[in-house]
């Protein structure tokens, strides 16, 4: 399952740098494109803004198949406080933006799966797949507008996961 | 009414919060700070250690915060950190403010006790910083 995970990520990751290069984070003295994995940082007293952030949520494993199958909920949040230039009064653009690239980096809803323990990564025999994401409401906290988006993550387990 | 005099910056407010927190039985407090040019994929997905450089400093006082600032259940504290250490600190690490030092600290350490920032707030007297004071809420046990 951590396998589905990291690939998932990293699909992410990789696509999003390519759809929007700009979208950068400063985390850990380095600067990253900007998407994490909340449960492979530090704890935040409160997420950065303009960053989708990936929460790992629920977990079901269906027996019944030929080979297990695992399917797991990940919630993406982002949250804007708009630019500084407009005085915070693009906000609401900005969101619109992040929903756009939210969307985008989503598809298509496959990616390899790959082994990240391995040096380099090593290319495993299925697919990671995945549900179109579901969008939430935006959520309006004085100057700062956020959002979450809910993605089921499928994946077959391989020998020796 | 505002003062608006100018003023040359001085180091006397420096000078007074850290005799101020030496007198107060002044201790160190050990910063947790994570290495530059971590940017790898598999330290992005927790699967590589990260490198850390633990970061003393000193003088501090710790104080705990009234109950009112408890969040389900969980006492917090308040960190008051001298500016000329922190000072010292970015200056020997080459890092561009302390601001910087603080987002890449991880976790602090105070009396063998680790704790995690919530919040840094700073204390300026003439244009100059002279405390940091950093929220901190205990951290969990983790496996050794």
């Amino acid at each position: 399952m951590q396998n589905a995970k990291d690939s998932f990520y990293l699909a992410l990751r990789t696509r999003l740098a390519a759809i929007n290069p700009e979208r950068t984070v400063l985390l850990r003295g380095a600067v990253r494109p900007g998407i994490l994995v909340e449960e492979a940082e530090a704890p935040f007293s409160q997420f950065p803004n303009d960053v989708f952030v990936l929460r790992w949520l629920g977990l079901g494993v269906d027996f019944d198949l030929g080979a297990k199958m695992a399917a797991e909920q990940c919630e993406i949040l982002y949250q804007t406080c708009g630019t500084q230039s407009f005085g915070g009064l693009d906000r609401g653009r900005s969101l619109s933006e992040m929903d756009e690239e939210m969307a985008a980096i989503t598809q298509p809803f496959y990616t390899p799966k790959l082994n990240y323990t391995a040096t380099p990564p090593a290319l495993m025999l299925t697919n990671v797949f995945w549900d179109e994401p579901v969008f939430g409401p935006i959520v309006t906290q004085r100057d700062r507008l956020s959002r979450s988006a809910n993605v089921m993550v499928y994946s077959y387990q391989e020998q020796g996961e | 009414m505002s003062d608006t005099a100018p003023r040359n910056p001085v180091s006397a407010p420096q000078m007074l919060a850290d005799a101020l927190l030496r007198s107060v039985a002044g201790s160190t407090a050990l910063l947790r700070v994570t290495g530059a040019s971590t940017d790898t994929s598999q330290s992005e997905v927790g699967l590589v250690a990260t490198t850390f450089a633990e970061v003393v400093v000193s003088p501090v006082v710790m104080r705990k915060l009234s109950p009112s600032w408890e969040k389900n259940g969980e006492a917090k504290w308040e960190l008051l950190v001298s500016a000329t250490g922190i000072e010292q600190k970015v200056n020997a690490m080459d890092i561009r403010s302390a601001q910087s030092l603080f987002l890449m600290t991880l976790g602090v350490t105070v009396g063998g006790q680790d704790y995690l920032i919530e919040s840094v707030a700073a204390n300026e007297a003439f244009g100059q910083v002279y405390l940091y004071r950093l929220l901190l809420r205990e951290a969990h046990q983790q496996a050794v």
